[in-house]
């Protein structure tokens, strides 16, 4: 493979992974660490960049003081981040074992830590990205190995699992959680993923009109 | 901008922390086993049901619940031999019992595992509501599910201690002894005291029961041990309350018909938020609202619910009496928009005593001379009687409460009032507790005044949406049980009146002065005075024993209890029948571990909605154990032996121990003639069993029997059986205003209340009460009203009493046997008695307050909540003491400051220490009123106790309370924090426990403020008025929050002052220890009634 589709692969398997570990938990000290000293990173959370809350704490206080609060405001009490709150009719979360994401899990022989995880259900928004994140570390093996075919299959995999899943209905929460942030940092993030996501969708979306025929 | 530039996104190859760093890695690879199809089991249930019907209770089978939501059935398929990666399905027998953390008794169910019981394992995976369980209905508060975590606390102590040999009390160390060995020296101890037999050992057993939750087995132990020797914590949080309902309608308290009120009439936060029976009645509430009814709070805090309530109204907290009185005056001079008076006169015409406040001419007299009316009435009749209250109550204006209540700038909110109360009629439901009626002295006048309004308006009727009465709605048969035992008869009533709870000084207090039994065991000169006079009181307790109590922590000047309770001449033997570690515990001789909700037998009755209802407490691992076949080799000890074999260690219960204890040690050889009360019926060569007593206890309910006899007709217990399948029983529903029930005549006898009387033995008097003899005294069994006979409140005149005839005799306190409240300053400082301690004159300078102490936290409790790992985590706010913004800017004190809150007795002027806490400007406490409950400031001296012999220490309230050091010389006592929480492994329980690295809290949950509060007993009710006037400051850099410095000398002056320049003592003139038609527990004999002694 060539070495620019492998910084894309490396790309999207980062993002992902940035996106899914802090839209499932709280940021800690360390990652917020990592955020703020590494500019491309940072790049992506602009107006978190100039906040001037940033100046006036250290990051545990910062964290403590106000990011813990937003991410409960977001996360836990009053947006509902689950696939299955905004695609049932009756905005149920469905935690069982029918839930349509759970079985695609199933199907994968993935198994959610959902203890680890601090979540509800498979469906939740972090989960879901991390899945994503998943595909995109395997599609990078198989890309690395030159089995094509089964590249081709995990990116179709990701086309289906973006257009059935998390396209239909992150976005919408995506949008009010940049409407409800509280915090400079979350409400960057949101629209991180939201641009991120629809992005990423529309690169699938190519690679699939183009045959899968892996360029950059 | 949608959308970015893919290639924006390509920055992301350039992250320095890789995605594999990042990702939490929650997804694990697992092999997916084959499905099985004959499977009841479903990927999602259909629908969610908490609750599977109860048919199916014995043996209920659920998949394990955290392996299923992993992915339903179609990923592992069912467990089985053939199947060992399956799910595991868990075989339940849910075993429904009752929450022991308050008054409330909400219905539980825990779901016992019995997969392992053949490996002699049960545990209890969870507790649930009872769905059968009519008040609560399947739900519960946060301490109802936190029992878990309460039963499989890791510091539950395992196994009954005794204070080491040669050390002192408080000095922590400690043996572990058995049951058996425990109960030899106690029976011993108690044989050798009774065996006495003369009126000083009938008073030197004292049974001091915290939070009782049962009607009626404890009160039985002392009876039949022939002794004056039950006490309880229940005065110290209700007497106020209880005081202006039983001179109201001599009953303990009322009992709102919530669910079908037009308004909810809310002193405080207690009924709502956190109290009896919160949270049936909040469910209740809800159930209201959402039909559209209304809500007011009274409360100078913005409790939770005062902030969903449709009106606030902040009154300066012990001045509530002024509103009240400011509605009666409204309500009889103003009428309806429909020009029609809003005075319910046919209720108030018959059924409130106001004949004979007309027809009392002395009494009339005394009330022109008192300055209550100018002139007396122009003749008997009820419309002279409606005029005496317009001139009585016209004083209390807007203007006067506005002033008195300190609402200015907020007049319109007692016109809202108004608007609220008036269109609701009769369909006013209140429950006039704690708060206002308890935190102050003259507190219970808040409820007298309170109940005036609601009477006026036909609220007290007890009809549909109104405000009924206690006991209507309490079944109490839990002492009962006399027929499962050889004696087959209730024990008899003592002769003896034990003055160490019932003191001279407070003859109509309601009910014990349980919580200033240092103050007098310490007192040489009160008992000299006394003695001296002729009583007869003990110098010591032989035995004391505390039950679900820790009065040291919870009472006032606790650094006193902790010197009379080290005392061995004054407290020879003691023992804690105790759950769980308590500061109470460490200066006892024994610690006897006791159950929880799900770990005990009790009958309880909360009457929270107008029916009757049973609900039983039950140990459930026995009763799981039973069901599957299990049986106790000796059928009186089947708790403790099930507790035993299955693993939650030697926790006993009450209505196994007491009559193991009498039947083997106290009376072994039946000399005393005690022995018989608790001997088995059916094999009297044994205690009586559970089954045995309960099953005769609750046949005392006739349709409870009718219904258990069909469906348990092969049972040997058929109502214990249906009570321990159920867990709670609905006798009667919708009882509503009994009083007008028709007294039968049948031409010879009158039937009242389950007695007969013939028509000789009967006499009317002129206001048509009927009367009778009651051995020595007389009672009332009915009245007669416009010729029809009816039972009757449950008053001497058989109505509601506005005019409390005996209180103004012979009790001493005519000025207050009407509702009233002092009208001028004058009058201000005339009725001490009424006025609260904290009144809003005694503030002169901006850093003096007002400190509101009584309202409770919802997620704890005083004793038992101490360690449970839910409640700690959710109750780790410090309890801030809560400041007015506006206060707070004059004070320069910012949220988080540690303020120092120094306690002043607005009786003596004396200082008697202060305690440090975490202040928090909020604008939902009113200003000059703080706000810091009095529920928090747990303690302990030591970590953990090293048992000799035993391989682990027993921790000791390691996950709530921090450690302290202590010192008190004599005149001053201090504490301060030296230490948070420890790093701590569990030992015992350990897959319930797997969590204790997650704890993050320290354990300080507020300062021990009840040590500094000195001892304030309410001359009428007895009740300690709980709140306190104070001075605050910034605390010095060397104060901490947490840290107290008690006056110790100071706060017995405290309370000296409080009881000799306020009480009314009896004197020689005097004939009666209290009055005899007002409730007592625990009644001794008319004989132990009289009272003779000499004035010296």
């Amino acid at each position: 493979m060539n070495n620019d589709l492998k910084q894309q692969q490396i790309a999207r398997i980062n993002i992902y992974a940035l996106l899914s570990r802090l839209t499932m938990n709280e940021v800690d000290e360390g990652l917020l660490k990592s955020i703020e000293e590494d500019e491309n990173i940072l790049s992506f959370f602009p107006t978190y960049a100039k906040w001037k809350k940033r100046d006036e704490y250290d990051r545990v206080g910062l964290i403590q003081q106000y990011l813990n609060v937003d991410f409960t405001n977001l996360f836990l009490l009053h947006l509902i981040p689950y696939e299955s709150f905004y695609t049932r009719e009756d905005q149920m979360m469905e935690t069982g074992g029918d839930n349509p994401v759970q079985a695609i899990f199933n199907a994968f022989e993935f198994n959610v830590a959902l203890d680890k995880a601090r979540v509800m259900s498979a469906d939740h928004i972090g989960i879901e990205l991390e899945f994503m994140y998943e595909l995109c570390k395997a599609e990078l093996r198989a890309l690395e190995a030159d089995d094509m075919i089964m590249a081709t299959q995990l990116s179709q995999l990701q086309y289906g699992f973006m257009k059935d899943h998390i396209v239909e209905w992150a976005p919408m929460y995506l949008l009010s959680v940049k409407n409800e942030a509280g915090t400079a940092f979350y409400f960057d993030l949101a629209d991180f993923a939201l641009e991120f996501i629809l992005s990423d969708f529309e690169g699938l979306n190519q690679l699939k009109e183009n045959e899968y025929k892996y360029t950059v | 901008m949608y959308l970015k530039s893919r290639r924006t996104f390509l920055k992301g190859a350039a992250f320095t922390v890789a995605g594999a760093a990042i990702a939490r890695g929650v997804f694990e690879v697992d092999a997916v086993a084959e499905s099985v199809t004959d499977s009841k089991f479903t990927n999602t249930p259909a629908s969610l049901s908490f609750y599977p019907d109860q048919s199916e209770w014995d043996s209920f089978k659920e998949l394990d619940g955290s392996d299923w939501k992993r992915g339903g059935i179609e990923r592992h398929g069912v467990r089985s031999a053939s199947n060992p990666d399956g799910i595991q399905v868990n075989d339940y027998t849910i075993v429904p019992t009752v929450c022991s953390n308050c008054e409330a008794g909400c219905g539980l169910t825990a779901w016992v595992n019995t997969n392992e019981f053949k490996k002699g394992i049960l545990t209890v995976r969870k507790y649930m509501g009872n769905p059968l369980h009519t008040g609560s209905r399947g739900r519960n508060c946060a301490k109802g599910y936190a029992v878990t975590s309460q039963m499989y606390d890791p510091d539950r102590i395992p196994f009954p201690i005794k204070r080491a040999p040669g050390s002192k009390r408080g000095e922590g160390k400690w043996v572990r002894v058995t049951w058996d060995e425990a109960m030899a020296a106690i029976g011993k101890k108690m044989h050798d005291t009774l065996a006495k037999g003369d009126e000083v050992s009938k008073k030197s057993i004292m049974y001091h029961v915290g939070r009782p939750n049962e009607n009626g087995f404890g009160p039985r132990v002392p009876q039949s041990l022939g002794i004056d020797g039950y006490n309880s914590h229940t005065n110290i949080c209700s007497a106020g309350a209880r005081e202006g309902t039983i001179q109201w309608a001599n009953d303990d308290r009322n009992s709102p018909d919530w669910a079908n009120a037009d308004l909810i009439f809310l002193q405080s936060s207690h009924a709502a938020d956190a109290g009896h029976y919160f949270q049936q009645s909040a469910g209740l509430i809800a159930d209201a609202r959402k039909r559209g009814a209304k809500m007011v709070v009274i409360d100078p805090r913005m409790s939770n619910s005062a902030g969903m309530a449709d009106l606030w109204i902040p009154t300066w907290p012990g001045t509530e009496a002024a509103l009240y009185l400011y509605l009666v005056n409204r309500i009889v001079h103003e009428k309806n928009i429909d020009g029609k008076d809003l005075v319910h006169h046919e209720f108030v015409k018959e059924w409130v005593n106001w004949d004979r406040l007309m027809a009392n001419k002395a009494y009339l007299q005394k009330m022109i001379g008192y300055g209550y009316i100018s002139k007396m009435p122009k003749d008997d009749s009820y419309e002279s009687f409606i005029e005496v209250l317009k001139e009585l109550y016209a004083p209390y204006t807007k203007e006067f409460v506005v002033k008195e209540c300190k609402l200015e700038g907020m007049e319109y909110k007692l016109d809202q009032l108004w608007d609220l109360f008036v269109p609701a009629g009769a369909k006013i439901a209140s429950y006039l507790w704690r708060a206002g009626a308890i935190g102050h002295r003259g507190g219970w006048m808040n409820t007298r005044t309170g109940f005036l309004p609601l009477a006026l308006v036909g609220a007290m009727r007890g009809d549909i949406g109104g405000v009924g009465m206690h006991h209507w709605h309490e079944i109490s048969v839990a002492g009962k049980g006399d027929k499962a035992t050889v004696a087959g008869k209730h024990p008899a009533k003592t002769d003896v009146w034990n003055e160490l709870a019932w003191p001279p000084e407070y003859p109509i207090s309601t009910y014990e002065m349980g919580y200033m039994l240092p103050q007098i065991m310490m007192d040489d000169e009160w008992h000299a005075k006394w003695t001296k006079r002729g009583l007869k009181i003990p110098k010591s307790m032989a035995v004391y024993v505390p039950r679900m109590h820790n009065p040291l922590w919870i009472n006032p000047d606790g650094f006193r209890w902790i010197e009379a309770l080290k005392r061995e001449d004054k407290f020879e033997l003691s023992f804690n029948l105790s759950p769980t570690w308590s500061e109470t515990n460490w200066y006892c001789d024994y610690v006897l571990p006791v159950g929880l909700a799900g770990e005990r037998n009790d009958q309880q009755s909360t009457p929270s909605k107008p029916e009757q209802r049973i609900e039983f407490r039950q140990a459930v691992l026995r009763v799981a154990a039973e069901k599957s076949g299990w049986k106790a080799k000796d059928p009186s000890r089947a708790t403790l032996e099930a507790h035993m074999k299955f693993g939650l260690g030697e926790v006993w219960e009450e209505s196994e121990f007491w009559p193991n204890l009498i039947f083997h040690y106290v009376d072994k050889d039946g000399s005393l003639g005690i022995r018989d009360y608790w001997a088995s019926k059916k094999d009297p060569s044994r205690p009586v069993s559970v089954p045995e007593y309960f099953d005769a206890a609750l046949s005392l309910l006739p349709r409870l029997k009718e219904t258990a006899t069909k469906m348990y007709k092969d049972e040997e217990y058929p109502v214990y059986s249906y009570i321990r399948d159920h867990g709670a029983w609905t006798e009667k529903t919708n009882v509503y205003k009994p009083q007008e029930e028709e007294l039968e005549f049948d031409g010879t006898y009158y039937h009242a209340h389950g007695h007969k009387y013939s028509k000789d033995e009967v006499t009317k008097d002129k206001f048509g009460a009927l009367w009778v003899k009651d051995g020595e005294f007389k009672k009332s069994i009915g009245v007669d009203i416009n010729s029809e006979l009816h039972e009757g409140f449950h008053t001497l005149s058989k109505k509601l009493e506005f005019f409390s005839e005996w209180l103004a005799d012979e009790w001493k306190w005519p000025e207050y046997a009407i509702p009233i409240y002092p009208r001028d300053e004058k009058e201000n400082d005339k009725m001490v008695h009424l006025v609260t301690q904290v009144h809003h004159k005694h503030m002169k300078a901006d850093n003096e307050f007002a400190l509101n102490t009584i309202y409770r936290l919802p997620y704890n409790i005083h004793t038992r909540s101490v360690n449970s790992k839910h409640l700690m985590e959710i109750s780790q706010n410090h309890n801030p003491i809560w400041i007015y913004t506006k206060d707070a800017e004059k004070l320069g004190i910012k949220r988080g400051d540690a303020v120092k809150v120094q306690i002043e007795d607005t009786l003596s002027g004396i200082k008697s220490g202060y305690f440090v806490a975490m202040a928090v400007p909020t604008e939902a406490t009113r200003p000059g009123v703080l706000a810091c409950s009095h529920h928090a400031g747990r303690w302990k001296l030591q970590d953990s106790v090293k048992i000799p012999g035993f391989e682990h220490q027993l921790g000791v309230m390691s996950l709530g309370s921090p450690k302290v050091s202590m010192t008190n010389d004599g005149k001053k006592g201090t504490m301060t924090t030296t230490e948070g929480i420890k790093p701590h492994k569990a030992w015992q329980f350990k897959e319930y426990n797997r969590d204790l690295d997650f704890i993050w809290w320290d354990g300080l949950s507020g300062a021990w403020q009840n040590a500094v509060a000195p001892c304030h007993p309410d001359p009428i009710a007895g009740n300690h008025g709980w709140h306190q006037k104070v001075i605050i400051t910034k605390a010095t850099p060397n104060e901490k929050i947490g840290d107290i410095s008690v006056d110790y000398e100071g706060n017995f002056k405290v309370y000296q002052a409080w009881r000799d320049q306020l009480t009314r003592p009896l004197n020689a003139n005097d004939k009666l220890r209290r009055p005899y038609h007002i409730k007592r527990p625990v009644k001794p004999s008319q004989k132990a009634y009289r009272f003779e002694i000499k004035d010296v």
